[in-house]
């Protein structure tokens, strides 16, 4: 049943989609288990069946047993560090007012932390929340580097916001910008991230955002003065981006072209295995043999098109999303380059100034600027070292998550082909066993 | 090989060492003998070993390149003693084995003869050349040439064949040897009776059936093969594409410090991937080529039972000629005429005849109803004869086509399960490369 028609998302209450629970999770007992936890065997999304405490079965395939290791090890720390603050969004539910129809997230924050009054939380959250969320840290975190967020406009003929398919993209990628969030050592211990994901109601905090809109980045952004030079290390950063940026584009367009090779192909196959059929209806001897070749195909068919629907949803968002980090980083590095610019001029000025008095000390402006500088540059620095870090360990995952769907094709297309052989030759297993046809 | 041998209880000749002039013994004391059983495959090894290419000028003296088939044989005794000697050869071009097979078709009406393999390379994938000269191409024809020559030799009737026994031994002043058969002629007028339209009255319903059965089997092995060369097309597409990973994956490893080497080793395997589609396509047109061996076989099998109709249609005529002859002699015995004729009219209008007139006529009919009876039972044994030999030759054939199509759709499994196999093995590396970044 491949979806080719992306089905709409039901109504508060049916068929929540559920993530895989984080390590902490599965030693505890599930919090809030849905009404209705059962196989999922939509072909988006994951595939695996999920026992009622969290944990995945392990299905025959070896190869979605190592893909099951890769997913846990998304959050793993690759200096080993414990970890003491776990975050999960899962659960999208529609909402249907008078006003507006929106979708809502389960967050669920788990801590030992004592700058939570709990060690468990779960809220409600919607997309507005997240954004809101995105803006503060950026205000109140100007020299870090804040994960992006999935994109926030889709152009209303052309993608149907309700759809699974959507909602459980960009479901992922917010469940990627509050992990990365949580992993970050600064960013993790921020009051408005405790807020969002630990208070009950947003919106009185959201009105006060709002006024308070005018935050500190501001400064940063808009500094009118204008850069002598980019140190050596933070230039070889923007190109590093920059080619990066290159990169990720022409992969994304050789996974597109797969993709629609790949639909190509199944379309002729769909039409070669019925022929097989066919032929097989003027034959006697050759009946057999012939409608199991076409039966083969036919497996073979719908390999090809989870393949390319696992590609779709799996692959290419995930590619997108980091085009969008990379973007932010860049913002991070402009920000810099502008508060260098900034103190550069304060500090020429005052150089002038001691011309014309001697005696005068350095203006103390002039050494806060100093001081923001080599913060920024700091702050930037290990960001920078970490997002390499998390770059890595994402791309490892893309790419071996690509093989593995690929593995998993063929794996299932070597089945089929080696069970029509005794067919072919007229062995007859069929009478006897009765596991697989 | 797709030999068959003929039954068992048969005399053959017994072979030691052979001369040429001993072999030419051997051909007259065969012929003579009528041994229809014997397979010729049992006495020598036949095989097409090479081609080559020839400069000559045509019918109309103008310069011209073709291709010329190395046909070996040699006696199969030589072997099993021990000793191999070379085997005796000579040079053939496709117009002969044209040539050959035509006579076969008309000497022999009642036996599907073999087809010979695509003169030009029809139903093409888009990366096969449609040129007659291009290597590939003559291979698989070369391959073509020594199945039609082995399933001759294997053939009960056709092997004892002089003229296809001389075809194998003996270059020159074979074709002047076809001509001087005379069986020219009787080509002409058997393509004639092939394209007549005449409606037979009572058709064994066997040929019917038999044609109904191979007009299906054409439209179906034909769309068989459009579809599978565009499925080819395709799985070429798909694979090529990822190719295109390998340039990038190295491209990208030169500005990376940690993934370098997995990204590039990964690409690696990925160019390997992309290349591996040439080979497994190109097997695959051994399969299309068995299919294409019995899509041609159907004409063979049409010609067989327009054949039947034509016999069958003669014996009908000869037999409606009688009964008119007889129906004559009875209305001038009679003197009634019970059906108009001009004959009738005429005697009522110019009135009787004298008796010695009527009794000249009453002689000549007797006497062409004699000759009619004569020719009836002749058409009868024709006509039964060739019904009896061509239903032996058809069941045999039926047989053969089961064998060899069930064995064509096992070596076409066995290719999808190497594919798969070589599909599982490249991601498997390319995994690995990835995990190791």
């Amino acid at each position: 049943m491949s979806a080719c028609t992306p089905k709409s998302l039901a109504s508060s209450g049916q068929k929540p989609i559920q993530e895989m629970c984080h390590p902490l999770g599965a030693e505890e007992a599930v919090l809030t288990p849905s009404p209705d936890v059962r196989n999922i065997t939509s072909s988006i999304g994951e595939k695996d069946q999920i026992l009622p405490n969290g944990t995945p079965v392990e299905t025959s395939s070896p190869s979605s047993s190592s893909s099951l290791l890769n997913r846990l090890q998304l959050d793993d720390d690759l200096d080993g560090e414990t970890r003491d603050l776990f975050v999960t969004v899962d659960d999208p539910k529609k909402h249907v007012s008078t006003m507006e129809t929106y979708i809502t997230y389960r967050v669920v924050t788990k801590t030992t932390r004592v700058e939570f009054d709990l060690p468990e939380y779960t809220v409600r959250r919607r997309y507005q929340d997240f954004d809101w969320l995105r803006t503060k840290l950026e205000d109140s975190q100007p020299t870090h580097l804040i994960p992006p967020l999935p994109e926030k406009f889709v152009m209303k003929g052309v993608v149907d916001r309700f759809s699974e398919e959507f909602v459980e993209t960009r479901r992922k990628a917010l469940d990627k910008f509050l992990k990365r969030v949580a992993d970050h050592p600064v960013l993790s211990f921020n009051e408005h991230l405790n807020s969002f994901l630990s208070a009950k109601d947003l919106n009185k905090r959201q009105g006060l955002a709002l006024l308070s809109k005018m935050g500190e980045s501001v400064k940063y952004v808009t500094g009118g003065y204008k850069l002598r030079g980019r140190p050596v290390e933070f230039s070889a950063m923007g190109d590093y981006l920059d080619m990066f940026t290159q990169k990720l584009g022409t992969i994304d367009r050789i996974a597109q072209r797969i993709i629609k090779e790949q639909s190509e192909y199944l379309a002729e196959l769909k039409e070669y295995g019925p022929v097989y059929t066919t032929w097989a209806a003027s034959e006697a001897e050759l009946q057999g043999p012939l409608e199991g070749v076409a039966s083969c195909m036919a497996n073979c068919s719908i390999a090809l098109d989870e393949l390319t629907q696992d590609m779709s949803g799996d692959f290419l968002p995930v590619l997108r999303e980091y085009v969008l980090y990379i973007e932010s980083m860049k913002a991070v590095l402009k920000k810099r380059d502008n508060v260098q610019a900034e103190y550069e001029a304060k500090l020429e000025a005052a150089a002038l100034r001691k011309e014309e008095r001697p005696t005068a000390k350095v203006p103390t402006d002039v050494e806060k600027c100093q001081d923001r500088v080599e913060c920024f540059n700091a702050d930037l620095k290990s960001d920078w070292d970490q997002w390499q870090n998390n770059k890595t360990q994402d791309f490892r995952q893309l790419l071996t998550g690509m093989a593995d769907h690929n593995i998993q094709y063929y794996e299932k297309c070597l089945a089929a082909w080696e069970s029509v052989i005794p067919v072919l030759q007229d062995k007859q297993p069929q009478e006897t066993e009765t596991e697989e046809d | 090989m797709m030999a068959d041998s003929g039954p068992e209880e048969i005399a053959v000749i017994g072979n030691t060492d052979l001369t040429s002039a001993e072999l030419e013994n051997n051909i007259k004391n065969t012929m003579v003998e009528i041994e229809k059983w014997t397979s010729l495959l049992r006495k020598m090894e036949i095989s097409v070993g090479e081609a080559e290419k020839r400069t000559g000028k045509n019918t109309v003296n103008m310069q011209e390149i073709y291709t010329v088939y190395l046909i070996e044989t040699r006696p199969v005794d030589a072997v099993t003693e021990g000793i191999i000697p070379a085997p005796d050869s000579l040079w053939r071009r496709y117009s002969e084995f044209e040539l050959l097979r035509n006579y076969l078709l008309v000497t022999y009406p009642f036996v599907v003869v073999a087809p010979l393999p695509e003169k030009r390379a029809e139903i093409v994938w888009h990366k096969l050349s449609a040129d007659n000269m291009d290597p590939d191409f003559v291979e698989r024809r070369r391959v073509g040439l020594e199945n039609f020559l082995l399933r001759l030799a294997s053939h009960p009737v056709l092997c004892n064949d002089k003229i296809f026994y001389i075809f194998l031994t003996e270059e020159k002043g074979w074709k002047e040897m076809v001509y001087e058969t005379g069986f020219q002629a009787k080509a002409d007028s058997r393509l004639k009776a092939m394209n007549a339209a005449f409606r037979v009255k009572n058709p064994d319903k066997r040929f019917t059936e038999l044609k109904h059965y191979s007009d299906e089997l054409q439209t179906v092995v034909s769309q068989l093969l459009r579809v599978r060369a565009r499925v080819a097309d395709r799985l070429y597409g798909v694979y090529k594409v990822h190719g295109n990973y390998g340039r990038v994956f190295s491209e990208w490893s030169a500005i990376e410090k940690e993934m370098g080497d997995g990204l590039q080793s990964a690409g690696h395997h990925m160019d390997a991937y992309a290349a591996s589609v040439d080979d497994i396509l190109e097997e695959e047109e051994h399969y299309a080529d068995q299919l294409k061996e019995y899509l041609f076989y159907t004409e063979a099998l049409r010609a067989v039972c327009r054949k039947h109709e034509l016999t069958q249609f003669e014996l009908e005529m000869a037999a409606q000629d009688l009964a008119s002859k007889k129906q004559q002699k009875e209305e001038l015995v009679t003197g009634t005429v019970r059906t108009f004729s001009l004959k009738g009219m005429t005697s009522k209008l110019f009135g009787q005849e004298t008796a010695e007139q009527r009794e000249a006529k009453l002689q000549v009919l007797e006497q062409q109803i004699e000759e009619g009876e004569e020719a009836v039972k002749e058409k009868n044994t024709e006509s039964d004869e060739f019904v009896k030999t061509a239903w032996l030759d058809i069941e045999h054939f039926k047989d053969q086509k089961d064998r060899d199509l069930k064995e064509a759709l096992i070596s076409y499994a066995i290719m999808q399960i190497s594919r798969c196999k070589k599909g599982i093995q490249m991601w498997t590396n390319a995994k690995e490369c990835f995990n190791k970044m």
